[in-house]
């Protein structure tokens, strides 16, 4: 114990009201250091002030108007300072009031400014992406610029949205493309020079296993997509980053890309030092409804059929629930979460099979899930509590119609979006059957969920609702009409010795705590 | 640009492909030099220089012709940009590959659509009325149909109008004279009348042959 409070005590000096990596390695109680909270990407909190039983007397602690576009950014919470993102823009302000400490604002030229999802941190330091596929570091005292770095050609159509993971001193950092036929990469970064540390793209190179998988000649493979849009996840005892890889390009069109199209649509292994790959896992091979697989690969340990196991799990677009071996990538079960219309079957290595007749097709082909996908970016959720994963679901009809006639370049066709509604599901990881379902309402949800240690769940409705669920059985414990759609993912922290819950609607983020009284 | 088009296809089109899209030479509409260019700038110099390196020769074009090129070029990038279009203008005949008596029959029988449409009705002339992937689009869900809603509180005396919010929480109407009213879920109940039940049903029993034979059919209806 000595020893640990030595250790606290060293890492405090070594980084004033910065971030020791080490923090990463922990529970996240005081502290949200990481996109996800921890490595394991389960989006659990082990607070319990707030708990099934008093949730009900949930109230405003603060809220913050960012006076901007909708947050999608989980923040981050470190030493009392809450540090979130929309594109363009950080904002540092006090996670006990509320009150707007910095503000930085960057300069983009050009690029896609879809959405945001938040920083990663080391030491004193920030890791921002941009619009223009650059990398910035900021000083999280005062919000100054360190050092700017290009990921990638934006003219290209690369541009970049997604909140850095930081494993020792590897800023681990992925980039987006949408339309363009540009081959994906994920990066490591050296968070105090800025100087690339390695790069692997989500394609073989011509040669290399897994080249079989796109067409010889031509060049599908080198132009193939396959970007790394959202955070990863790690395992510290394996020393192994798991990630999801988008879609392949031309994303609709699938003539000129005959095979699997490795690593498109995969979730994959890699060695954080080296940025080699260990292993991977396809759930949607030759993809052509934009099915990227880059939803959260949940880490694990837990009982399977009997045995204990170091799992991943993955809600994937595609609406099927894939659990993994996370020592080797062996499928150990894949079943659909929600209805879908497009696979005949499941193959002998627990990948779906496509129907041909539900390929996009110049007279429209009508698929469920649409290519918004039966769930997406949001975050899922694993209670170790209850054996639940948690998921963001949809039911989406959707037209695909393929317009390429020759040679396809950047989407090749396009679906058109019938009906949708939202479901939040809570599965049982062992068999993927639902253990129960709440309805969210008409539309498409896309609201991330939380669970936490005092069995309370975290999500939004489609009606402007913020929402605590009883994650045993999805009864409501608390609503707030926050007045606007939430389209970011419920983070907590403990300060004082209160509990917060923060989530956004539209640009405002909301603090919730109890009573002070508690 | 189309003079720039021309001009492609005699100097270029033989290895780059008369769309450009690549043949023996790489496919430009990806080129760097052309997503980097502006007015002939990047471009202009690999042309007139050539790539003796990959076996590309040099074309002594003027100014003129190379900024006929590069527009012709940035087109092409343009039309991968905006790939993902299926907007209104879509071709009819790309959509028309159905049995429009198959449709007819799918309508009148097995579909149970004239349980609230009729050919000679509201659907009369319904082939005119609408572009043709809208009209796919509308046949599969017609947004803008209001659903009504009949609740009743505590009371007993319930209030029937036209649902304008229901959620887990709330459900708010507007009634005959137009007033709004709205009501906690947990106290009232309430009944909601949709009339696009059916489309949403038909969604997971429908085939891609039932759809293109019931288009064909109501395309038809002039």
């Amino acid at each position: 114990m000595k020893l640990v409070i030595w250790f606290v005590m060293a890492v405090a000096a070594a980084y004033g009201q910065g971030l020791d990596p080490a923090a990463l390695l922990r529970p996240p109680t005081d502290t949200w250091p990481t996109y996800n909270g921890d490595y394991s990407g389960r989006r659990f909190s082990p607070l319990k002030q707030i708990n099934r039983d008093n949730a009900a007397s949930l109230t405003l602690a603060w809220a913050y108007q960012a006076h901007t576009v909708t947050i999608k950014s989980t923040p981050l919470e470190v030493n009392g300072t809450l540090y979130f993102t929309v594109p363009d823009n950080v904002w540092a302000i006090d996670a006990r009031t509320g009150r707007q400490i910095w503000h930085y604002r960057y300069e983009s030229h050009g690029g896609d400014h879809i959405g945001h999802r938040g920083v990663a941190m080391y030491g004193d330091w920030l890791y921002f992406t941009t619009p223009d596929c650059h990398l910035v570091s900021l000083n999280a005292k005062d919000g100054s610029a360190r050092w700017n770095i290009e990921l990638a050609d934006v003219k290209l159509g690369y541009f970049s949205t997604m909140a850095p993971l930081v494993i020792r001193n590897h800023v681990i950092t992925g980039v987006s493309g949408d339309v363009t036929d540009i081959p994906g990469f994920l990066d490591a970064i050296d968070p105090e020079t800025g100087k690339r540390q390695w790069r692997w793209y989500t394609r073989p190179s011509p040669g290399e296993p897994g080249a079989e998988t796109w067409p010889k000649e031509g060049d599908a493979m080198s132009h193939g997509g396959g970007m790394t849009w959202m955070t990863g996840t790690y395992d510290p005892d394996l020393n192994l980053l798991y990630w999801g890889i988008g879609n392949p390009n031309p994303v609709l069109a699938g003539a000129g890309r005959l095979g699997e199209n490795l690593y498109t649509c995969s979730i994959v292994a890699l060695n954080p030092d080296s940025g080699k790959l260990v292993w991977s896992f396809q759930p949607s091979p030759h993809d052509v409804h934009d099915w990227d697989a880059v939803q959260t690969p949940v880490v694990f340990d837990a009982e399977f059929h009997g045995a204990k196991r170091k799992l991943l799990a993955q809600a994937s677009r595609n609406g099927y629930f894939f659990v993994l071996d996370r020592t080797n990538g062996k499928n150990l079960l894949t079943k659909p979460f929600i209805e879908t219309n497009w696979a005949s079957g499941i193959d002998n290595l627990g990948r779906p099979v496509g129907k041909p007749s539900k390929d996009p097709s110049p007279d429209g082909a009508l698929v469920e899930p649409g290519s918004d996908g039966s769930t997406n970016w949001m975050s899922p959720s694993f209670d170790s509590l209850t054996g639940l994963f948690y998921v963001s679901a949809r039911r989406i009809f959707s037209e695909f119609y393929l317009t390429a006639e020759g040679k396809a370049e950047g989407w090749g066709g396009r679906d058109r979006n019938i009906w949708a509604n939202s479901v939040l599901e809570a599965i049982d990881y062992q068999t993927g059957d639902i253990r129960w379902r709440h309805e969210l309402g008409r539309g498409e949800g896309v609201a991330g969920i939380m669970t936490t240690a005092g069995g309370v769940l975290f999500t939004a409705d489609n009606s402007g609702n913020l929402v605590a669920l009883d994650a045993l059985d999805g009864r409501t414990l608390w609503h707030a009409g926050a007045g606007g759609r939430t389209e970011n993912c419920p983070m907590s922290y403990e300060l004082d010795g209160r509990q917060y819950v923060v989530m956004a609607a539209n640009d405002v983020l909301f603090a919730w705590a109890l009573p002070e009284k508690y | 640009m189309d003079r720039g088009q021309k001009l492609f296809v005699q100097s270029c089109g033989f290895c780059h492909g008369n769309d450009a899209t690549g043949s023996r030479a790489p496919d430009l509409i990806r080129s760097t030099s052309v997503n980097h260019d502006e007015n002939g700038n990047t471009v202009g110099p690999i042309i007139r220089s050539g790539r003796p390196d990959k076996g590309m020769p040099g074309f002594p074009l003027s100014d003129a012709q190379i900024a006929d090129i590069a527009a012709f070029l940035h087109s092409r990038v343009l039309a991968a940009l905006n790939s993902a279009s299926v907007e209104g203008d879509y071709p009819l005949q790309k959509l028309l590959t159905g049995n429009a008596a198959a449709g007819k029959a799918f309508f009148e029988g097995a579909g149970g659509c004239t349980g609230c449409h009729s050919s000679t009705g509201d659907f009369a002339g319904i082939g005119g009325k609408y572009q043709p992937i809208v009209l796919q689009s509308r046949i599969l869900y017609p947004g803008g149909a209001r659903s009504s809603v009949t609740v009743t509180p505590p009371s007993g005396k319930h209030v029937t109008g036209t649902l304008v919010h229901i959620d887990e929480f709330i459900v708010a109407l507007r009634d005959d004279s137009g007033w709004y009213h709205s009501w906690p879920r947990a106290q009232v109940e309430a009944k909601v009348s949709d009339p696009l039940e059916a489309h949403r049903k038909l969604l997971y029993v429908y085939t891609d042959a039932n759809i293109h034979d019931l288009f064909a059919y109501l395309e038809g209806l002039k």
